[in-house]
């Protein structure tokens, strides 16, 4: 990748577009910590997460919830605990467990699917599993990496729904894809990768320059050499 | 912090029933270990019991002459027993010798009769000298050879057992040797199939690892269930150990037919071993076992983990 220089404001909801091998999923793994740039630096809230050591690195990915394409869900676990398990994994008691847990299971509309292992619900539901788990330390950010890349076109658009959804309530969602098609639909702001690079930065209709001073977070990567 | 643990735990005892066969033979094989170790320092324990037995039935014997008179023999019991490498010093006189004599052979018609018909008494007063360690036997003949009541001795008797004592020394020796050679290799044995057995469930389930990382849990969250689970391993197999190796002892190694593993089988130091070592210290022997399995336990895990887990996915 090269020369990547963008800032995502807060709340934003923000599409990362290119064909395969474009670099979407490079630098997804980059906002998350699980790559480093050779060179530049990756700002959130103000601190540069290249920098970070390793307990930082955990603190961090539990501040910017993650999907992936292959939901990467824990297969011994059932659908409860696998949300649970990223409250456990922040040290939260059971309690707040009990509490959040069943909350953010109903915004996906997965309460009644709480006893169910993964491998007992289709793909779509798996994926918002993946959501809820990802939302419920209430993140500032998620990022989903080609959320719908597995699914079929329908459980794919709910997922987008979802997530559009999340971002009304505040959440500032990023979004890698090559499903361009989806993206263009919903009038948001799109970034195209080609070949490691940005080839055009366009945010749709509303966003102006006057929300891009606001910035929270600010996500520049010069080079680096895959 | 406690919460870690308890979730960690939890988790730890999962992996283990979840493991089925390979936790019963991981199990098999550190109870085995830790057998063999007991059974070892069994052994070790009872022919300390033997030496030390041994030890207090050897004395020097010094026989003085008919004719001395009692005060004297009585002043060279002081001095001797003031040497440092003297424990005691035991006075028997002609008349309580002759009526051991007497006692001890009562069967003996024959001996009593010619009892009779010596009038004087023909034993000698004695001094029974035993020494702290064997091996100051003589010395302490030498010293009394060259006593001021030299004159008064008779005879000075020690050499019989000086050989056998020494033998017997450099025998337990070398078997402690040899034992605590056999249960350092049976522990490293046991330390590594313990290791085996963490890294194969770890494998098994580093799909998990990978995902528990991407969601943000820490080296130590992703580790601690295996640490248990290592614990787990070790406590049982101590556990098992310890009653076993304990009817071992009382049942098996007590008839004459077990000198394979036990170098010598003399089942009455067993006994011994049993009855004053065993369950004199039994309030210590059990931690202290436990705690070895847990030692083992958790060192194989470690370095199970050590080296499975690097750096996060950078």
């Amino acid at each position: 990748m090269e020369n990547i220089n963008f800032k995502i404001g807060e709340k934003e909801f923000v599409s990362i577009i290119g064909s395969s091998g474009a670099g979407k999923s490079t630098l997804m793994k980059l906002l998350h910590a699980e790559e480093k740039p050779t060179c530049g630096e990756i700002l959130f809230e103000g601190e540069d997460i290249v920098e970070y050591k390793k307990k930082q690195i955990f603190q961090h990915r539990r501040d910017v919830g993650i999907v992936f394409q292959d939901f990467k869900l824990l297969p011994k676990k059932n659908v409860f605990e696998n949300v649970a398990f990223a409250m456990e994994v922040a040290g939260k008691s059971d309690e707040e467990i009990a509490e959040d847990v069943p909350q953010v299971l109903e915004i996906v509309g997965l309460s009644h699917l709480a006893e169910k292992y993964p491998n007992e619900i289709s793909g779509g539901e798996q994926q918002r599993v993946a959501i809820a788990r990802a939302l419920v330390n209430r993140p500032k950010v998620l990022i989903a990496d080609e959320p719908t890349g597995n699914l079929d076109p329908e459980s794919g658009w709910e997922i987008l729904q979802s997530l559009l959804k999340i971002n009304k309530y505040g959440t500032t969602v990023v979004l890698a894809s090559h499903d361009k098609e989806s993206i263009d639909k919903i009038n948001k702001r799109v970034i195209l990768l080609e070949d490691g690079k940005i080839v055009s930065d366009e945010s749709v209709g509303k966003y102006d320059l006057k929300k891009e001073k606001n910035l929270k977070h600010k996500k520049k990567t010069k080079k680096k050499r895959i | 912090m406690g919460l870690n643990l308890s979730r960690t735990l939890k988790a730890g005892l999962k992996n283990f029933f979840r493991n089925g066969w390979l936790s019963v033979a991981t199990i098999s094989i550190i109870m085995v270990t830790l057998f063999i170790i007991n059974i070892q320092i069994a052994v070790v324990s009872s022919e300390n019991l033997l030496l030390n037995d041994i030890k207090n039935r050897v004395s020097i014997s010094v026989y003085f002459k008919p004719e001395t008179n009692e005060q004297d023999v009585l002043r060279a019991k002081d001095e001797f027993s003031r040497y440092q490498e003297v424990a005691s010093v035991e006075y028997i006189s002609k008349e309580q010798a002759l009526e051991d004599f007497k006692n001890e052979n009562a069967n003996n018609e024959i001996l009593q009769k010619s009892l009779e018909e010596i009038e004087t008494n023909p034993f000698e007063p004695t001094l029974s000298i035993k020494a702290w360690e064997p091996r100051n036997y003589e010395l302490i003949s030498r010293a009394v050879n060259e006593s001021d009541f030299r004159e008064n001795i008779n005879t000075v008797n020690y050499d019989k057992y000086s050989n056998v004592i020494d033998n017997l020394g450099k025998e337990i020796d070398s078997n402690q040797k040899t034992g605590l050679a056999l249960g350092i290799t049976l522990a490293v044995i046991a330390v590594l199939i313990t290791f085996n057995s963490v890294r194969i469930t770890m494998y098994s389930h580093s799909r998990e690892i990978g995902i528990m990382r991407l969601v943000g849990a820490s080296n130590n969250f992703v580790r601690m269930p295996f640490v248990w689970e290592g614990i787990f391993y070790g406590l049982i197999s101590a556990a098992i150990a310890l009653p076993l190796s304990f009817l071992y002892l009382k049942f098996v190694a007590i008839t004459e037919s077990s000198g394979v593993i036990l170098p010598f089988s003399n089942s009455i130091y067993i006994e011994q071993f049993l009855s004053q070592v065993f369950f004199k210290n039994i309030l210590w022997i059990i931690p202290a076992e436990l705690g070895a399995g847990i030692l083992l336990g958790m060192i194989s895990s470690f370095i199970a983990i050590g080296r499975y887990l690097k750096n996060p996915k950078r």
